[in-house]
């Protein structure tokens, strides 16, 4: 059995303050976020108008609860840089989400909200056990994903030695490892998953690699994962959750010591579980979508933030502040392949431009090993049943093509006859998924 | 044209200083970083030892070229970590070139030497006509390969606002250079060009970007391309040179008021131009194989590195600071396929893990558009002569699969007949270069 190292030495002093101290320095931060995309923001200047609310009426934690969500809808709406709240040239660092020829979500970033931001991301590295004695693996895709170098500035933070290596050729990544002797790894837990295969094809024992610690996440995982990861890799591994439209990862982290969910790093984040369905406030416990508003960020702040993710707020263990629970799905049709974000309209307005193409389709998810694959069936048109079987595979090359040039994934595309595909009564049902729960 | 350079003001004084003020602060660095070497890397001391030098033998530039050079060779002898000077624990980067299953070469950063490539990448975006607030669109690849991550901190540095794109995805790095309207981009000379046909094939004239400068590199590239590139865009397009083993980009840089050949930041690499084959010291002016001594780093300093680049040194300029003229040749087999560093021995090492295949192979290159192309031809091994098409595939499938995996491009294989691969009276020739010259 490898050795694992304890909770860190040295926490910041708001992750063992008293829960007063949290609430009042949130009350102070969150007046002030307000205020500020109030000032700064036309596209909430005009939602708080119209919901009667003005930043001034926020005199208690609760009183959060009138103001307005903000959804992925008002990002698109003020595409690409309506909702940033400081001037263009002080915008430092812009992120997108993948995104058709639609809108991508796109994010900004201030020096100083960077600056946080590695901060928070270092902190979580500290509390899943990381220090300044690790070489950290990341294996988070790098670019306008905000996962690598979201990552990556947290642990150059905490002073680790930094691999960058970034997603895919999944042997060079075990070769390094084998040669590098990270004792950390960040991934998504499938693609980490699917490098202690590539370790056992390459006849090697993950289980004695120099790996200490896993910090997974950018997809939904459980507790069965969590087991299987930490046999196969001997490591601990901990759950990192984070959002772009928030900041990115490091919104929450697990602490070592607990493993009892993502704490939420509430000095910068303020978090709310709603019911989906009435957007009404629910208690601590309780089942409901996750809703996020910042504190502290500068270039694009954001008031109650609706996450999609279902889950609970579980009271304080390892640190002062609130964790969330495994995150159990989503409301609305979003997927996540090989933690790529991915939702069926945008696979949608690709097939539309295809001329072959119909807008019957179905995507269906697969699990292959640990990794998912997504497949899309869609129907000729009409006026093209007869085409050729040449005719056919062009639109499926063009399809798959597009997909992956403008949402990033690798598909499966199959071109199906008119009529094949079942239509549904009312809302239509446009993915399977196959995948083991 | 004008107001396209940096104010003085803006500039490093040290970027206008005179020459005797440079090589003074060369003559005290260097001396550092000898002695660097020397104290704390085994492998280099061995080297200065069997060469009858010692850093305290260093008086004057002159006296460099006394001590020995340092190859490709050297880092893949002391794979990985056996060139750093510092303890593990001030490394903070770790950067490593494609390799294969042998040894990619690594390199190193302390937290020092990560901002003094911010700072000459920052510099060189100022001497390419950028300034603090423009948008960055950075499509150099990010990750292990310095291109994406070197340039991003350098456009972090300077205050710009970066997008950190990375390579692939034209589409859609089109349709955000649209959205996001950004002033400089930074990528390989031939992807630019890629990406001008697909503004076209998305029916935009990509003169009407909103880019103002393009900063160019991670391969050689000619006048003629930077004169159609200036021409398709409209904009500057400035040369940009550096290499993993030496920091990575930003070890020189073009001026944007003079577009004369980059300019070296002389005060952090010293510059050399040897004979290839004897390894003399050449005078400035001459055609050779540059080489280069870091004067700062402290991860990973290199002495007289060997880059295989041939070119020549060039009187300064637009900068108190000597410059490089093109990249004309290189002195060793590599090519650069896309931005991607390829050895043939890197291939052949993947083709003899493939039981069926024989060591008889030829690499071609080919341009298709503006974008190089690798086949691969390899023969099979005699004992399989009789492999159906299928198998054949399967193998061909398979290498494809490896040199994707280990070297990071994608190639074409084909798998050929016993016997059909000319064979050589001597040295075999490798590599087929099929693409145009100009």
């Amino acid at each position: 059995m490898k050795e694992h190292r304890a909770a860190p030495q040295a926490l910041e002093p708001i992750e063992t303050a008293s829960r007063d101290e949290i609430a009042a320095l949130q009350l102070e931060r969150l007046r002030r976020t307000l205020a500020h995309v109030h000032r700064n923001v036309p596209h909430y200047r005009a939602k708080f108008d119209a919901a009667g609310m003005h930043p001034d009426d926020l005199r208690s934690l609760e009183d959060l609860s009138r103001f307005p969500f903000t959804t992925k809808d008002d990002l698109r709406q003020t595409y690409p840089f309506g909702l940033f709240a400081v001037p263009m040239e002080d915008v430092v660092r812009i992120h997108a989400s993948s995104g058709t020829t639609g809108k991508p979500t796109v994010v900004g970033y201030t020096a100083r909200d960077i600056d946080t931001w590695a901060d928070i991301m270092a902190r979580s590295i500290r509390a899943a056990g990381g220090s300044r004695h690790d070489i950290i693996h990341i294996t988070h895709g790098y670019g306008l994903f905000t996962g690598g170098l979201g990552v990556h500035y947290g642990a150059e933070r905490v002073g680790c030695t930094v691999v960058p290596i970034s997603t895919g050729q999944t042997e060079r990544q075990v070769q390094l490892i084998q040669d590098f002797k990270p004792t950390m790894i960040v991934g998504t837990p499938s693609y980490v998953m699917n490098i202690a295969d590539e370790f056992e094809r390459q006849g090697l024992n993950p289980a004695a690699s120099s790996l200490r610690r896993a910090i997974c996440g950018a997809e939904p995982w459980t507790e069965q994962m969590r087991a299987e990861l930490e046999t196969r890799l001997g490591v601990d591994a901990l759950d990192l959750y984070g959002l772009s439209e928030v900041i990115g990862p490091g919104v929450a982290c697990e602490c070592i010591e607990s493993k009892d969910g993502p704490t939420v790093w509430e000095d910068h984040f303020l978090p709310e579980i709603i019911d989906p369905e009435t957007g009404r406030i629910l208690p601590d416990g309780e089942m409901g979508e996750l809703v996020l508003t910042s504190l502290t960020k500068e270039a694009m702040p954001i008031v109650r933030f609706r996450t999609r993710d279902l889950t609970r707020l579980l009271p304080p263990t390892a640190r002062a502040f609130r964790r969330v629970a495994k995150v159990t799905g989503r409301t609305d049709d979003m997927l996540i392949i090989r933690g790529v974000n991915l939702f069926p309209s945008q696979v949608e307005e690709l097939i539309l431009k295809q001329p072959r193409l119909s807008p019957h389709y179905v995507l269906e998810v697969n699990r292959d090993g640990h990794l998912d694959t997504l497949t899309i069936l869609v129907e000729l048109k009409a006026d093209c049943a007869l085409c050729s079987a040449t005719d056919r595979e062009h639109a499926a090359h063009a399809l798959r093509h597009h997909v992956k040039s403008y949402i990033g994934v690798n598909t499966e595309v199959r071109i199906m006859d008119v009529g094949s595909l079942e239509r549904s009564v009312g809302k239509a049902r446009r993915v399977v998924d196959h995948r083991p729960l | 044209m004008q107001n396209k350079a940096p104010l003085d003001k803006d500039l490093d004084p040290i970027e206008k200083a005179s020459r005797d003020e440079i090589a003074a602060l060369q003559v005290s660095r260097l001396r550092w970083s000898l002695t660097h070497a020397y104290n704390n890397v085994a492998h280099y001391r061995r080297k200065f030892d069997e060469a009858g030098v010692h850093p305290d033998e260093f008086r004057s530039l002159e006296d460099l070229a006394r001590f020995p050079f340092t190859t490709k060779q050297d880092l893949r002898d002391t794979y990985p970590f056996g060139m750093f000077a510092v303890p593990r624990q001030q490394v903070v980067r770790v950067h490593a070139s494609s390799g294969t299953t042998g040894k990619p070469t690594v390199v190193g950063y302390t937290k020092a030497d990560i901002e003094m490539w911010a700072d000459l990448m920052a510099r060189s975006i100022r001497a390419s006509g950028g300034r603090p607030g423009d948008k960055v669109h950075v499509a150099y690849g990010y990750g292990l390969f310095t291109g994406g991550l070197g340039a991003h901190y350098g456009a972090e540095r300077l205050g710009c606002t970066v997008i950190p794109f990375g390579g692939g995805q034209t589409e859609r790095q089109v349709q955000l250079m649209r959205d996001f309207q950004p002033d400089i981009i930074m990528v390989t000379p031939s992807y630019l060009l890629n990406i001008a046909d697909e503004f076209v094939r998305q029916g935009h004239d990509p003169k009407e970007s909103s880019m103002r400068i393009g900063i160019l590199g991670a391969e050689p590239w000619t006048n003629n391309m930077r004169q159609e590139i200036e021409a398709r865009f409209g904009i500057d397009a400035i040369d940009i040179y550096g290499l993993s083993e030496v920091i990575g980009p930003g070890v020189a840089n073009e001026c944007i008021e003079s577009k004369d050949g980059p300019t070296v930041w002389e005060d952090h690499f010293y510059p050399e131009i040897i004979d290839p084959a004897t390894g003399q010291a050449l005078p400035d002016g001459s055609h050779g194989e540059l080489v280069f001594t870091s004067l700062t780093k402290e991860a990973l300093p290199v002495i007289r590195y060997r880059t295989r680049d041939l070119t020549r040194l060039l009187p300064p300029t637009s900068r108190s600071f000597r410059r490089m003229d093109k990249i004309t040749g290189r002195s060793d087999d590599m090519l650069i396929i896309r931005g991607v560093n390829v050895f043939p021995t890197q291939i052949e090492e993947l083709i003899l893990k493939l039981p069926s295949l024989s060591p008889h192979y030829v690499l071609e290159v080919t341009r298709e558009g503006h974008l190089d192309e690798l086949a691969v031809l390899v023969e099979l091994k005699p004992d399989v002569a009789a492999a159906s098409k299928a198998a054949r595939q399967e193998m061909g499938h398979s290498l494809q699969h490896h040199i994707k995996s280990y070297i990071g491009i994608s190639t074409e294989v084909k798998v050929v007949d016993v016997g059909t691969i000319e064979r050589s009276i001597g040295k075999a020739r490798r590599v087929i270069d099929k693409r145009p010259k100009d």
